[in-house]
């Protein structure tokens, strides 16, 4: 392992290189598969492995813009990026995120900023979870509930009633998401979303791509491919004023990109054979496993909670990796059945 | 009446934000005020470490750059690579 140490000039230290390569390996994996940041595995991982703190949230935020640029490049071309969608979620979320960080003040003044902020997180992390695993066992009766009464309103010969919605002018249209929603909808969904990353401290893809699915209504694939939109222009501006403030190792930076970059090409391309309510599975075990990981941590079980989020990571990216061999093997008989089909006159 | 009643909403609606923005200042953090230390550094090490004493903003310019190109360069490279062993990904249909 002595051959991967390579100095870093901005922290000033002897790091190994593999260890970088590795965790930007597993978060590409799985930000192009959740369309998420990863910056909660990334600094915890970085930490564990002794990488200074000051530097580790700029380095993150570095590699996670080069990283969404590979996956939102891959998820365009399978007409997952809702551009529109993804436009007006940075415009709400920004401002959501300043009124998030000025409450974090208001709590720090007060002196509760540290259990209220871990608190939220975890009822976040535990509720969104337990929620979509919920929404994922019960998904087969919701659909037949669905689909008897649509028949019973055929058999009437009436159009079934619409799901109710807010409704208040101006109305806005996403062809690619294929939905119409007020204004206000979308925009008091991102303010909200702002708001949460910016008083939890985080990035905010893995409340962002929830909020597109169950909120908004978009499906799943479309939800991950707009939020990796939204990523790539928070990871530039992130990347921008932390090497500004001097916190960007840039050796750091790349190693973990090239590693990312090759992971988000996986993540993104499994995509491709895993249906949206799989996604949701395997996303609402990830965020329940980074809920037990946040939960270590306010009992002070440090080491444990980073350990935990960092095997978390690691058995998802093996689960989305075996998947995407499974289903690439599954497409590759059936185009070969197919061509001898075509052979066989 | 139904249209001024819309309009009215719309405005309160937009300045709620600008309220709750008003109500609380943001303090912002210190900057890292450190110095590298160049004797024993040579090329791309010595080349970003003196730009990140000389001047933090092109420092930042030339790391954001720097991603940005990375990240497209792998893209491309990676493309052409997964086309070439049957792995190219188009449009797909949206299955929940």
């Amino acid at each position: 392992m002595e051959i991967f140490q390579i100095y870093l000039p901005i922290a000033g230290m002897q790091f190994n290189a593999l260890i970088l390569v590795a965790i930007g390996f597993s978060v590409g994996v799985m930000g192009g598969f959740f369309g998420v940041g990863g910056a909660w595995v990334v600094t915890p991982a970085l930490n564990a492995f002794g990488f200074p703190m000051a530097y580790a949230i700029g380095t993150d935020l570095a590699h996670m813009f080069g990283k969404s640029i590979v996956a939102t490049a891959k998820h365009r071309k399978m007409g997952n990026v809702d551009a529109k969608l993804g436009i007006l979620s940075i415009m709400g979320s920004v401002i959501g995120v300043e009124i998030g960080a000025r409450n974090v003040m208001w709590l720090t003044k007060l002196g509760i900023a540290g259990p209220v902020v871990r608190y939220v997180y975890m009822v976040l992390l535990f509720g969104l979870g337990i929620y979509m695993l919920y929404d994922y066992a019960t998904k087969d009766k919701r659909a037949a509930a669905q689909a008897a009464k649509v028949a019973v309103a055929a058999r009437a010969g009436v159009t079934p009633p619409a799901k109710k919605s807010w409704n208040l002018p101006p109305m806005v249209h996403f062809p690619t998401s294929g939905i119409t929603i007020s204004f206000w909808s979308v925009t008091g969904v991102f303010l909200f979303t702002g708001w949460l990353s910016g008083f939890l401290g985080v990035g905010g893809g893995f409340i962002r791509m929830p909020a597109l699915i169950y909120i908004i209504g978009c499906p799943t694939a479309i939800a991950v491919g707009t939020d990796l939109f939204s990523v790539l222009f928070t990871g530039a501006y992130g990347c921008l004023t932390y090497a500004v403030k001097g916190r960007v190792e840039i050796f750091a930076a790349i190693l973990m990109l090239c590693g990312a970059s090759i992971g988000a090409q996986i993540g993104v391309t499994a995509v491709k054979y895993i249906r949206g309510y799989g996604i949701r599975l395997l996303f609402a075990i990830m965020v329940l496993l980074a809920g037990i990981s946040v939960c270590l941590k306010q009992f002070n079980y440090i080491s444990g909670s980073q350990w935990m989020v960092m095997c978390a990571a690691l058995g998802m990216c093996l689960v989305i990796i075996i998947k995407l061999y499974q289903g690439f093997k599954k497409e590759q008989a059936e185009k070969a059945r197919y061509a001898a089909k075509e052979v066989k006159p | 009446m139904k249209r001024f009643s819309v309009i009215i909403i719309n405005f309160l609606l937009l300045g709620v934000p600008a309220l709750v923005c008003a109500a609380e200042g943001l303090e912002i953090p210190d900057e890292l005020n450190k110095k590298i230390n160049l004797a024993n550094l040579s090329g791309f090490s010595h080349f970003f470490a003196k730009w990140y004493n000389d001047n933090l903003w092109v420092y930042a310019i030339m790391v954001t750059l720097l991603m940005g190109i990375v990240g497209l360069t792998i893209a491309v490279v990676a493309d052409v690579i997964l086309k070439m062993i049957g792995m190219e990904v188009s449009k797909i249909e949206h299955l929940e």
